[in-house]
């Protein structure tokens, strides 16, 4: 290796070094994320609040009001007086859902082909409306049966659950984790140090001196791509300790692929270092550009599928999609590179669009 | 008084100097909710289906239409008789769902003898696979009851169609579209971005290139100097949440159910928080990247503690408990009900309650804090 180029990342590493607060905070970070979200992070809704209106008054309709306090996702929060009241209810946040025990049920239970007892739900949130809905059903179910009353049926369904069978979203949260770290740290930590040396002046005294910018850069970057893999390594190796997320596949491609996207993620931050002019703007690009879409577009929490059409063009052109089928693939399905090699490819494309538009850019600006 | 003048007036023209400051300041948080407000969706649509029917009746057919025909689903390949490979597209990812008819399913329905289906879900997004096997029982459902109700002669006997069953209702949401529900939650995210970020950069800034020094031994006082940087970056704060207000009002056709005014008293008393923040952060930091780190290291965690996306009742209890610490909990709270139901004063009083704690306790701190570094 060139000897001024050893120079520089010498250079930066002191700087990184002698800052130790934020190093710190790098590092730590992710494993602090992973202690608290691991257990944390589930998007399915439990201990749902439930008032109810019962005007019947029977057996039957406190049979079904104890069906929902068994069923584990209902939590009771007590009588209500009147369906009336439901508005007061949701306003106060004292419950999610008001049941409506209509004053014939036992009987219409008894004797008509059907009785319908309303659901109110408070579904600003509308994932709380989805579950509670599918819930709701599944308690009547049981409660039908309880009563004798044999539901006709033709067939039944026979759930199997593939790859995850205790559908743990730790496993499933992990790997997006470590996608998104990474393009945090090597994207923000690079545009950051060079528009520093910008705004300082140094970038120009350095410029004048016969160092290559192409080593500068090279210079400036590797030390971010040992700090985003020392990084990555953490987060695994903490997720494999605290929540026994495995890696079925091989340790050695994902820490290939891994350097293939951090190579992206890099790329990227020299782009925007080569638009803002002070580390300001720099942040509020990073940010905007890359730490939010890929928390929220990647398809890191949701689903790619259902964004409308013109939506999954745009992350089908973020680096962190590939990179999750990539690593979601290695850690918790064992494929092998021939399974994700369309998603490799277009990542490593990605990279290379990106560095040679962010290399050129440099030079203008700066020669 | 005429010295803060100035310093505002400084701050504003350092803004709008800078071309792409303004842009990002502007332009990039509306296409932010424009984009993020359709994108971040629970709703789970288009799940890949294969099916393997090893029956090929007209009841089996019937049963693959039934799923074929749902924006749920969609079939992505269908096999009949001979050998299943459903795994294998399972493994390979092509397809999130499989189902697999029996051979004689038909035959076994009409007989009252109850015939299994089995269907392969991939439990990887452990919430998607619930939603879908959720579904797909509903289908199921649906297809029999409609058979039963054609002919009902096919149920066994003293078997009743129907029993109890839930009609249900969603309030404030009757098509359950969480852009509803997220849209309030980006508006609070981009706000704390912006008032955080920028009052500790900016402040470290001066910091950086010395002209806090020079300001601090003119006659300035400090008091003046924090009012000088606060009042252009609470000023941005509301022009912000007004144009995203405007903005989620045209896009997307959700207005304000409750008081703007209140929303606003309530965003008043959620800056003194982020902005007390920014200045302490900036007393604490030596440089830029320093200031953003401490920034983004509070940011992430209120990110993920305030309910934005991850409901905090499924938190294990320990976890809730810390969330009654993020002031974020509260704002996005007040934001939403006031947004979607309409909420007053009355109901709300608690969490604007914590938040005007948060927002002195957090605000005095940092003065304290800057005139004893600066002063």
């Amino acid at each position: 290796m060139p000897r001024r180029l050893v120079a520089i990342m010498r250079k930066e590493l002191i700087h990184i070094l002698r800052d130790f607060r934020s190093l710190m905070i790098v590092l730590l970070m992710p494993v602090l994320m992973i202690a608290l979200y691991g257990y944390g992070i589930t998007l399915d809704m439990r201990n749902i609040d439930f008032a109810v209106v019962d005007d019947s008054h029977t057996p039957e309709s406190r049979a079904l009001i104890d069906a929902f306090r068994r069923n584990g996702f209902f939590h009771f929060a007590g009588y209500a007086g009147a369906a009336s009241a439901a508005e007061e209810i949701f306003r106060s946040r004292n419950a999610k859902m008001v049941l409506v025990i209509p004053r014939d049920f036992a009987q219409a239970l008894r004797t008509g082909p059907s009785v319908k007892v309303q659901v109110l739900v408070d579904a600003t949130d509308s994932n709380v409306g989805t579950y509670v809905g599918t819930y709701a059903a599944n308690v009547f179910r049981l409660f039908n049966q309880s009563q004798g009353i044999v539901q006709a049926s033709l067939a039944t369904v026979e759930p199997k659950i593939l790859y995850n069978p205790d559908m743990k979203s730790t496993h499933f949260f992990v790997p997006g984790l470590i996608a998104l770290l990474l393009m945090l740290t090597s994207a923000l930590l690079t545009s950051i140090t060079i528009t520093r040396e910008k705004e300082s002046g140094t970038m120009e005294q350095i410029l004048v001196s016969p160092i290559h910018p192409v080593e500068i850069i090279i210079g400036k970057v590797l030390p971010y791509v040992l700090i985003g893999m020392a990084n990555g390594a953490l987060i695994v190796v903490s997720a494999m300790a605290l929540f026994g997320t495995p890696v079925v596949g091989s340790p050695l491609l994902l820490l290939v692929l891994s350097v293939v996207y951090i190579f992206v993620a890099l790329s990227f931050g020299l782009l925007i270092s080569t638009i803002a002019k002070s580390q300001q703007i720099a942040m509020l690009m990073t940010v905007m550009s890359t730490i939010l879409p890929t928390f929220l577009m990647s398809g890191f929490l949701f689903p790619i599928a259902s964004m409308p059409a013109p939506l999954q063009l745009v992350s089908r052109a973020l680096p962190a999609t590939y990179y999750l089928v990539i690593i979601r693939g290695i850690m918790l399905k064992g494929v092998g590179i021939s399974d994700i090699l369309p998603e490799t490819l277009a990542l490593a494309g990605i990279g290379a669009g990106i560095l040679a538009i962010a290399i050129k850019r440099f030079k203008v600006t700066l020669d | 008084m005429q010295q803060i003048l100035y310093l505002v007036q400084k701050e504003f023209r350092q803004i709008a100097r800078d071309r792409v400051m303004l842009g990002l300041l502007f332009v990039v948080p509306l296409i932010q909710i424009f984009i993020l407000g359709n994108a971040v969706t629970t709703d789970v649509v288009d799940l890949r289906l294969v099916i393997h029917d090893a029956d090929d009746t007209p009841m089996s057919r019937q049963l693959i239409e039934s799923f074929a025909h749902t924006r749920y689903f969609k079939l992505v390949g269908r096999e009949q008789r001979g050998g299943s490979t459903l795994t294998g597209h399972m493994d390979r990812s092509e397809a999130q769902l499989a189902l697999s008819i029996p051979e004689g399913f038909q035959r076994d329905a009409v007989r009252g003898r109850s015939p299994a289906l089995q269907l392969m879900v991939d439990g990887l997004d452990g919430n998607t696979a619930g939603i879908a096997l959720a579904y797909a029982a509903d289908i199921s459902r649906n297809f029999q009851a409609r058979l039963l109700e054609a002919d009902p002669g096919l149920a066994r006997r003293g078997a009743a169609i129907r029993g109890a069953e839930p009609e249900a209702r969603y309030w404030y949401n009757p098509n359950l579209e969480s852009k509803v529900y997220i849209v309030p939650g980006i508006m609070a995210i981009i706000l704390v971005i912006i008032t955080v970020f920028l009052t500790s950069m900016g402040i470290v800034r001066e910091k950086e290139i010395g002209t806090l020094e020079q300001l601090l031994v003119t006659p300035i006082r400090s008091y003046q100097f924090i009012a000088g940087k606060i009042i252009p970056f609470t000023i941005l704060g509301f022009l912000e949440i007004i144009l995203a207000m405007v903005f989620v009002w045209l896009i997307f056709d959700i207005s304000v159910a409750g008081s703007i005014p209140l929303l606003l008293a309530e965003s008043a008393l959620f800056l003194l928080t982020t902005l007390g923040l920014g200045i302490l952060i900036s007393t604490v930091a030596e440089s830029q990247q320093q200031a953003l780190f401490v920034a983004w290291f509070f940011m992430i965690f209120a990110m993920l503690l305030s309910g934005f996306f991850i409901p905090i009742a499924n938190m294990p209890d320990a976890i809730q408990t810390i969330t009654y610490a993020n002031p974020v909990r509260y704002y996005l709270t007040v934001l939403r009900e006031i947004y979607l139901k309409g909420s007053g004063p009355a109901e709300l009083w608690k969490e604007t309650a914590s938040l005007a704690a948060f927002g002195v306790c957090m605000f005095g701190a940092a003065v304290w804090r800057f005139r004893r570094a600066h002063g």
